[in-house]
């Protein structure tokens, strides 16, 4: 035991009255890598802020380096060799790789950096860490698993000796993948012990060499990751509630809506073929980097396409870009409500009518009771509540109510097909359920296509007449009807 | 029913953006009719609207621009290179032939900016002050640094058809097509979301870049008539006349509550914000006041107009 890097014991932790780990050990070894495994929300983060020195546990103890320590705050984490490296980057992407190896701590004397000295050095522990990057290049033009290797090449200059990785291959390419796989085969060398939390099962086996699994505050299993089954690891991760799409297969419907053939975009997804009914919601299942929201991108005509063919109502369609596809009656609702959807100091019947305006003007001008009277229509269908009517700005309502003035804005323009990127991102529960019932209703009245990429399970039994899954850039498997169910999704995925 | 009251309640509950502006303006004309016994008089109003007529004329499409959250600095020096062509053809050819190479100027350098910001893709605060050094030199070179007198064209600038001065006629045609285009037509609309959201804007489907090309365009064409009116009014053209005109723009639109970020603003706010610095700038000279203190106080109230603007857009983001 004493050979331990780190050692939680019986960590409870309670927010404002509330327990959110109840009693959780962790135990990590010199060169060991240990898979955190989870549903959002089970404590894998609280679990690992309290060995970083961010927040402190309610009781329990803490042993790092044979030392145990009644509190822990953030600098004494730092010295004893706990870092982070998190899924978002923390680097000054104008400065060159060596400054940000170095950052805020480069080599010299009397306030003058040492540049030689510097690139030497960075030059030295990139050469360790096995990979070639140029240490004058500017950490803006890597790619975002080169900047990610940076960070953690910074943790190594700072002594790191427990290196905390959350969810570092979300936003990565597998390619990248593999070489953040390879530095860390690196690190375990040098004896590095890394707590590596992620969603992605099949990464668990390929890393490392143990896996825990919390769900709701508690260790349910600690197992040996090379004996360790899928299905056994997603059980331990959901426990035994497991959702099943309660509704009927719909019945067939007549025409194709929408129809893409070996469809590819460079590296973000190759070979995706799908027929979609006219009424019916598909959705689009797969983890953030699988390819699921780039597919949508590509059809509305966001992100270049690289081959393949896309059908609408029979006829072909090339994506150029959006106002193509918006006249093309293609509707798209993005995941980033906030960037790319809403005008936040426009009015919410200005939202609503914003892709019909064409339809609803003579000569160029827009009747502004037209767009009233959209609003109305759409308001009581949608449950919309604006409490000071059309003129309401839209930045003043709640998520869920923003969320169902885009959606009504594609209604409004009858679209034939409709993309919608996590339609429920960011969206209260309440107001998420009446989102599915009148994606649903809407399809099935109008008898539009629509497509749903999504990353969350729940969202795909509760919404899809069927799910197609994809992983790594491919659709790996299919589910109709009542086989749409949270277990099965999962293992597809991952 | 009940419904419908409480909608209209909450309308009445809240205050335009512009009340602020139009108390101070309320406030700043019994102020001036109360302290100069010229001020209230029919021929200084007609005074004061043929001053603001030439900014005017640039403030219309000047507020396209910033709703769109865009800027045009190139202004002043464009007009003052529209003056100086003006003067040189009227004097070698004809007044047609000045009004057409004035208009076609202008209607190159709108190209140029729309091109750079559109297509090329530089920063409009940037690639327009870029304009106003080079213009403004170029507007020396024609003239070789003097004013250039002309003879024969003054009723562009001084004649009174109905007993309204040509500028003034030209500046109220010019603020009502503006207006109109901005709150009724889809263009306008598009300006407005383009303004509020640049990114939204494009996946929606609007073709921004065309819709920009087009308001840079009217900007620079506003900016050559009003040079053309303003070397009318003077009978010369001189290089530095329109100097600053650029900052008196922006001021009018921004104390009219337009928001430099874009998505908000409104004509009936510019042309009141351009009334309210006409009255100023009016009452100060009836007032004795040197005229120095005009371009401070004009500074200062650019200064006090963009920090509400900042002061509302923070308050905004509290709320939501």
């Amino acid at each position: 035991m004493n050979v331990d890097l780190a050692h939680l014991k019986d960590i409870r932790k309670s927010f404002n009255g509330v327990e959110v780990l109840h009693g959780v050990d962790l135990t990590l070894a010199p060169g060991e890598v240990l898979a955190l495994l989870g549903e959002n929300g089970a404590g894998k983060s609280t679990l690992v802020k309290i060995l970083a020195g961010d927040i402190p546990p309610t009781s329990g103890s803490i042993t790092i380096a044979d030392t145990e320590l009644a509190r822990l705050d953030v600098y004494q984490a730092r010295q004893l060799g706990v870092r982070m490296i998190f899924q978002e980057l923390n680097d000054a992407p104008t400065l060159s790789v060596a400054e940000n190896i170095f950052l805020g701590q480069w080599p010299g004397s009397k306030g003058f950096v040492a540049w030689g000295d510097m690139r030497e050095k960075a030059r030295e522990i990139l050469k360790r860490l096995e990979v070639d990057i140029d240490v004058d290049a500017q950490a803006g033009s890597l790619r975002v698993g080169e900047r990610q290797i940076l960070e953690i090449a910074r943790a190594l200059t700072q002594n790191a000796k427990i290196l905390v990785l959350d969810e570092p291959t979300a936003a990565l390419s597998n390619a990248e993948v593999e070489r953040l796989f390879i530095v860390m085969d690196q690190l375990k060398k040098e004896g590095v012990g890394m707590i590596y939390i992620t969603h992605r099962l099949d990464e668990v086996s390929r890393v490392a060499d143990r896996v825990q699994v919390l769900r709701d505050g508690n260790s349910v299993l600690t197992v040996d990751a090379k004996g360790a089954q899928r299905e056994v690891l997603v059980t331990a991760m959901l426990g035994h509630e497991a959702l099943k799409n309660a509704r009927p297969a719909p019945v067939s419907t007549s025409g194709t809506g929408l129809e893409i053939k070996n469809f590819r975009s460079g590296d973000d997804f190759n070979d995706v073929s799908m027929t979609i009914n006219a009424g019916e919601v598909v959705c689009l299942f797969g983890k953030i980097g699988s390819g699921s929201s780039e597919v949508l991108e590509s059809i509305y005509g966001l992100r270049p396409v690289t081959g393949g063919s896309v059908h609408i109502f029979g006829k072909e369609f090339k994506p150029k870009s959006p106002q193509e596809s918006s006249s093309s009656g293609i509707g798209y609702l993005p995941a980033d409500r906030q960037r790319l959807g809403s005008f936040a100091s426009r009015s919410v019947a200005e939202n609503l009518a914003v892709a019909s305006w064409k339809a609803m003007s003579r000569l160029g001008f827009v009747d502004a009771g037209n767009e009233v009277k959209a609003f109305s229509r759409w308001s009581d269908a949608l449950k919309i509540s604006a409490r000071r009517g059309p003129t309401q700005e839209i930045a003043t309502l709640s998520g869920g109510n923003q969320q169902k003035v885009l959606l009504g804005r594609w209604f409004e323009a009858k679209v034939q097909v409709l993309l919608l990127v996590e339609p429920t991102r960011g969206v209260d529960v309440g107001a998420r359920r009446d989102i599915y019932d009148i994606i649903r209703r809407q399809a099935k009245e109008s008898g539009m296509a629509v497509l749903v990429a999504t990353s969350d399970y729940e969202e795909v039994v509760l919404l899809a007449d069927r799910a197609l899954v994809m992983s790594r850039g491919k659709i790996v498997s299919e589910f109709t009807g009542n086989s749409v169910d949270a277990n099965s999704l999962i293992s597809a995925a991952s | 029913m009940s419904k419908t009251t409480e909608v209209e309640k909450d309308k009445k509950r809240s205050i335009p953006a512009s009340a602020p502006l139009m108390a101070f303006f309320v406030g700043l004309f019994i102020y001036f009719s109360v302290a100069s016994e010229y001020f209230f008089d029919i021929e200084n109003f007609r005074n004061i609207a043929v001053a603001l007529a030439v900014t005017g004329i640039v403030c219309i499409p000047g507020t396209l621009l910033m709703i769109a959250g865009q800027v045009d600095l190139s202004v002043g020096s464009a007009a003052a290179v529209s003056g100086m062509i003006m003067a040189n053809m009227v004097n070698k050819h004809s007044i047609a032939v000045g009004l057409v190479v004035a208009l076609v100027f202008g209607l190159t350098l709108g190209i140029i900016n729309g091109f750079l910001v559109t297509v090329v893709g530089v920063n409009s605060l940037i690639t327009t002050l870029g304009g106003l050094a080079t213009l403004y030199g170029i507007a020396l070179l024609i003239g070789n640094g003097q004013t250039v007198m002309m003879r024969n064209f003054e009723w562009l600038g001084t004649s009174q058809p109905w007993g309204v001065p040509l500028p003034v006629l030209i500046f109220t045609v010019i603020a009502i097509m503006g207006a109109v285009s901005l709150r009724k037509s889809t263009y306008g609309r598009s300006l407005y979301a383009i303004g509020s959201n640049p990114n939204a804007a494009r996946v929606v489907g609007i073709r921004s870049n065309r819709l920009l090309f087009i308001t840079f365009v009217l900007s620079s064409v506003g900016a050559a008539l009003a040079g053309a009116v303003l070397c009318s009014q003077l009978s010369a053209a001189d290089p530095n006349a329109a100097r600053g005109l650029e900052l008196e723009v922006i001021t009018a639109i921004v104390l009219g509550g337009a928001s430099l970020a874009g998505g908000r603003g409104s004509m009936f706010g510019t042309i009141l914000g351009l009334c309210t610095i006409g009255i100023l700038n009016n009452g100060l000279i009836l007032l004795d006041v040197p005229t120095f203190w005009q371009r401070v106080a004009q500074g200062l109230m650019l200064i006090i107009a963009v920090s509400f603007d900042s002061l509302r857009q923070k308050l905004n983001n509290q709320r939501s």
